[in-house]
């Protein structure tokens, strides 16, 4: 009996071992059960369709082509492979300008026919209509087919319009980029203060000073990263202004210098530990050979522990890319590629954050912001996943 | 050898300069934040509920829902943390399976906060249906936080000599028992440490609750696990960049800064103290 | 008179007193905040909770169930009103309040009027600097709110003509935001609810034919001479008429009315 109550126990203690293994499957699961849909959408928007006149010789458009169009970008269908002829953009709601609201019936059951008669008479027409209007395809009119969106379009593209009509566009190369920058600068910053706070705390801080900076460091650690942004949005953003001189105070710079703070402990912590890891001997050896305490720690114990520096230094990119509040408060959010620090970015974490709310549940939109939450998934994976190979390393060295 | 020296004394003061610069930097935030702050705080402030479009009165049911939230994810993150620590620890042999979970452990509390946001939402809001509440959110946060309870339970248990447990197998006593009787209460102060790190961590956290249960306002306080609550990060967030008079709320915004890094502050003073304690029990 | 209809509004509260879920709309929040503070004093057993997100999530709420009235600022798309036709609600829709756009710049700006189509070009990236419409040589810095919220749709449609804002605006999640960085930021424009204009920046007039610049005010909005004015509304299904009617009641009553007013909403008695 009791052993039979040991072994239940075990077992139920076995089952919440695997909790975070299955909580990790379950996140990859439900991530891509919602993302996938993403490639299957159509790059016009949902139940609306793009129709021309039969006679028109472009038989398809990506999607930045028709934003193109419907912006007045490209005005003649020449550019696109068609006719010499100026493009008469047409939206649903223009319907009236060109016919009487008393000709599309009481509940609308003309609008078929007036559209079929509107696409005849202008051979040079675009028209954006939902699908339960469009003309009867037999009467010279013709629904363009554009595709589904693909890969290309979303990893390659360049421009992050979510909410566009016809089409809209969702190029992510902007929000990898701008992530990548502002973490990036973010370890720049935070690597050197993060590698002396580590150096000071292990090779040259009495125990009393130590005991006292460590707690610190928890602290800065445990702040809220809204608290940072808050911080940032009020002190960092104008100081950044006034100093640089800035059109705008939403930059990079700012989220860089927010997130450094941010990721400072983790340094810390990590590359202090692997210092202390060092063994004594190692340093005793160092010194008896005559050097001096810094050319020892530079010389001996840093290229010993510089894996477990550079463990140090992934982390602290991971926790930066994954940082979501205290960037979307700071960056200024503008989705282009970045050339600058001095210019506002956009993150992947910022716009999830910032779009999730509003775009409708299950639509092409919700399935993008998912697709990025995939990505920041598998990067924050691939980082953890180096972070285990570089510790593991570790051992190999000391002989 | 004289430049030898000074070199070291150079760059040694460079290392204490830097080190100390992190230093300024927390000084520099807290004391901003107190400074601002300070004024905003008082007793009616901390029992009362925003008025005036949240430029005046209190921050009451934010307090009351961070409150929720964090009861509700312990309750989840807890208990399951502490044992699948036990089994790490203490059952299962140094295996891959062992390897396996500590891998999956350590993942876990790599990815980033949002993207448990965008899961809660999925599964508990979505496809399990309980919309935005409590619940949803206590469960996204709980998950977030469980690696945290798993690993300092995971130490807890390690700092403890085996002696402890071969001493109590040679009383005859079995595993569970020696567990429940010898091992758990010894790491409890520890264990607790994970516990009061965790409440920090939940306390804290926007981006999982922003899509899982967090509401602009409510004029009452929640009465079942599937209302949604208000919530001191999320207030923050608001009040900083919603609103119709920015400049107004700013004072209301201070003040709930500062009331999230007092939390902070006590959770990590509480760590401390319980830490000490357990250091000189072990001695 | 008065009384006998409070006291009838307070008879149908008490019969749906249950909690009401009111989501959506940033814009539309603090107004519905402030009408379910003051609701709440009226009618004691109250339960109005009041959440964002934006105009779109509001109504994909309602969609699913999770909130019986979607704020939304601006109309319900035809996509979102098949889909909960196709789930077997009638949607209902009710203007609550008015809202006008005010464009807003730094208050050292010299400009202080601009015509639509300087504002298309200014939006869509083909007028950078501010000496090109009479200010002095300084970046213009755009600011706009995020991709799908109303406002955002609102003044593509009405002043960019449908057209796409350039890719390198800044976007902010709420319009508090906005306000605080035109404030700060010398060559910023932005856009932003006449309820949120506060001395830290300047509202432009703005003239669609070219020839009166009219300013953003009350009167005007009221009176329909400033063209960019926005409805703000309430939608709900029929099958919750019942249990929201109290509310709305309330919200289109003389006092709701007032607190539109109040808050800087064009009341629409």
């Amino acid at each position: 009996m009791k052993k039979f109550f040991e072994t239940v126990v075990e077992k139920i203690l076995m089952v919440s071992g695997t909790i975070t293994s299955l909580t990790i499957i379950l996140i990859i699961v439900f991530l891509f059960s919602q993302a996938t849909g993403l490639f299957n959408s159509s790059v016009v928007e949902e139940n609306h369709s793009l129709v021309v006149n039969s006679q028109n010789r472009v038989q398809t458009l990506t999607p930045m082509q028709i934003k193109d169009i419907f912006d007045q970008e490209i005005t003649s269908w020449i550019e696109v492979g068609g006719e010499d002829e100026d493009i008469i953009v047409f939206r649903f709601s223009d319907i009236t300008s060109y016919v009487s609201e008393e000709e599309l019936g009481d509940e609308f059951q003309f609008i078929p026919q007036v559209m079929s008669k509107i696409i005849n008479e202008n051979p040079a027409i675009i028209a954006f209509l939902p699908d339960q209007y469009l003309p009867n395809p037999t009467d010279g009119t013709r629904v363009m087919d554009c595709g589904d969106i693909t890969l290309g379009d979303f990893f390659g593209g360049e421009e992050w319009f979510p909410t566009a009509q016809p089409a809209p566009l969702f190029g992510v190369l902007p929000l990898i980029l701008g992530t990548l920058w502002v973490s990036l600068a973010a370890i720049l910053f935070a690597l050197p203060f993060g590698l002396a706070g580590a150096i000071f705390l292990s090779e040259l801080a009495s125990s009393r000073v130590r005991s006292l900076l460590k707690p610190i460091i928890e602290l800065l650690a445990g702040i809220p990263s809204v608290v940072y942004g808050f911080f940032g949005l009020v002190v960092i953003v104008p100081l950044l202004q006034d100093w640089f001189n800035l059109a705008v105070g939403e930059t990079a710079l700012a989220g860089a210098i927010i997130l450094a703070i941010m990721a400072l402990p983790t340094i810390i912590t990590v590359a202090e530990d692997a210092i202390r890891s060092v063994p004594r001997t190692i340093r005793e050896a160092s010194l008896a050979l005559g050097a001096s305490k810094f050319q020892t720690i530079v010389k001996v114990v840093i290229p010993y522990a510089v894996s477990g520096i550079m463990a140090a230094v992934v982390l602290g990119i991971g926790r930066a890319i994954g940082e979501t509040m205290a960037v979307l408060m700071v960056t200024g959010n503008a989705a282009v590629i970045p050339t600058t620090l001095l210019e506002p970015v956009r993150t992947i974490p910022a716009t999830i954050a910032a779009e999730l709310g509003e775009a409708p549940t299950g639509g092409v939109h919700y399935e993008a912001l998912f697709m990025l939450g995939v990505i920041l998934f598998v990067i924050t994976l691939v980082i953890s996943i180096t972070v285990e190979i570089i510790a593991s390393k570790r051992p190999k060295q000391i002989m | 050898m004289k430049r030898k020296t000074l070199i070291q004394n150079i760059a040694f003061g460079i290392f204490r300069l830097m080190a100390l610069s992190v230093v300024a930097i927390l000084v520099w935030i807290i004391g901003f934040l107190v400074v601002k702050g300070a004024g905003a705080l008082s007793w009616e402030f901390i029992t009362e509920s925003p008025t005036d479009g949240m430029t005046k009165g209190g921050i009451f049911p934010a307090i009351v829902g961070t409150l929720c939230l964090v009861v509700g994810s312990m309750v989840f993150a807890f208990p399951i943390g502490v044992m699948s620590g036990i089994y790490i620890n203490e059952y299962a042999a140094n295996n891959w399976v062992v390897k396996f979970i500590r891998v999956m452990t350590n993942n876990l509390s790599s990815i980033p906060s949002i993207v448990f946001g965008l899961f809660g939402m999925a599964l508990f809001v979505n496809t399990l249906g309980f919309g935005d509440s409590i619940l949803a959110g206590s469960l996204t946060l709980g998950l977030l936080v469980l690696p945290i309870v798993i690993r300092t339970t995971e130490e807890a248990l390690k700092t403890i000599p085996d002696t402890y447990r071969q001493g109590s197998y040679a009383l005859g006593a079995s595993k569970l028992t020696t567990i429940r009787k010898v091992i758990l209460p010894m790491a409890m102060p520890n264990i607790t440490t994970g516990l009061i790190l965790a409440v920090g961590r939940v306390s804290g956290e926007t981006a999982p609750i922003l899509f899982t249960c967090a509401a602009y306002f409510l004029p009452k306080l929640p009465t079942s696990i599937f209302d949604q609550v208000m919530a001191l990060p999320y207030h923050l967030y608001v009040l900083a960049t919603s609103g119709t008079d920015i400049e107004a709320a700013r004072p209301v915004a201070y003040g709930t800064a500062l009331v999230l890094i007092l939390i902070v502050l006590i959770v990590n003073l509480l760590a401390g103290v319980l830490r000490g304690y357990f250091n000189k029990k072990l001695r | 008179m008065k009384k006998v209809i409070l006291l009838a509004l307070a008879a149908v509260m008490t019969f749906g007193a249950s909690a009401q879920k009111l989501k959506g709309s940033d814009t539309v929040l603090p107004l519905a905040q402030k009408e379910a503070e003051s609701y709440s004093v009226v009618n004691k057993s109250s339960n109005v909770s009041v959440t964002g997100g934006g105009s779109g999530v509001g109504i994909s709420a309602l969609m699913d169930g999770s909130t019986d009235i979607a704020m939304a600022s601006r109309k319900i798309k035809l996509d979102e009103k098949m889909k909960l036709q196709e789930s077997g609600n009638t949607v209902i829709e009710k203007v609550i309040a008015k809202d006008a756009l005010a464009v807003i710049v730094n208050p050292n700006n010299k400009v202080s009027q601009l015509t639509r189509e300087q504002l298309e070009q200014i939006f869509t990236g083909k007028i950078t600097n501010w000496k090109e419409v009479g200010g002095a040589d300084l970046k213009i810095v755009v600011y706009s709110r995020e991709t799908s919220s109303g406002t955002y749709e609102f003044f593509k449609e009405s002043i960019l003509k449908n057209k796409n804002y350039m890719a390198s605006v800044l976007s902010m999640p709420a319009t508090g935001a906005i306000i605080q960085s035109v404030g700060q930021t010398p060559g910023a424009i932005g856009y932003v609810g006449l309820a949120y204009l506060t001395p830290s920046v300047k509202a432009l007039k703005v003239s669609y034919d070219g020839k009166t610049y009219i300013e953003p005010s009350f009167a005007n909005s009221k009176n329909g001479t400033y063209p960019v004015v926005r409805p703000l509304f309430f939608y709900y299904t029929k099958k919750n008429e019942a249990k929201v009617k109290p509310f709305i009641d309330y919200v289109m009553s003389k006092d709701g009315q007032k607190i539109v007013g109040e808050v800087g909403y064009i009341d629409v008695l």
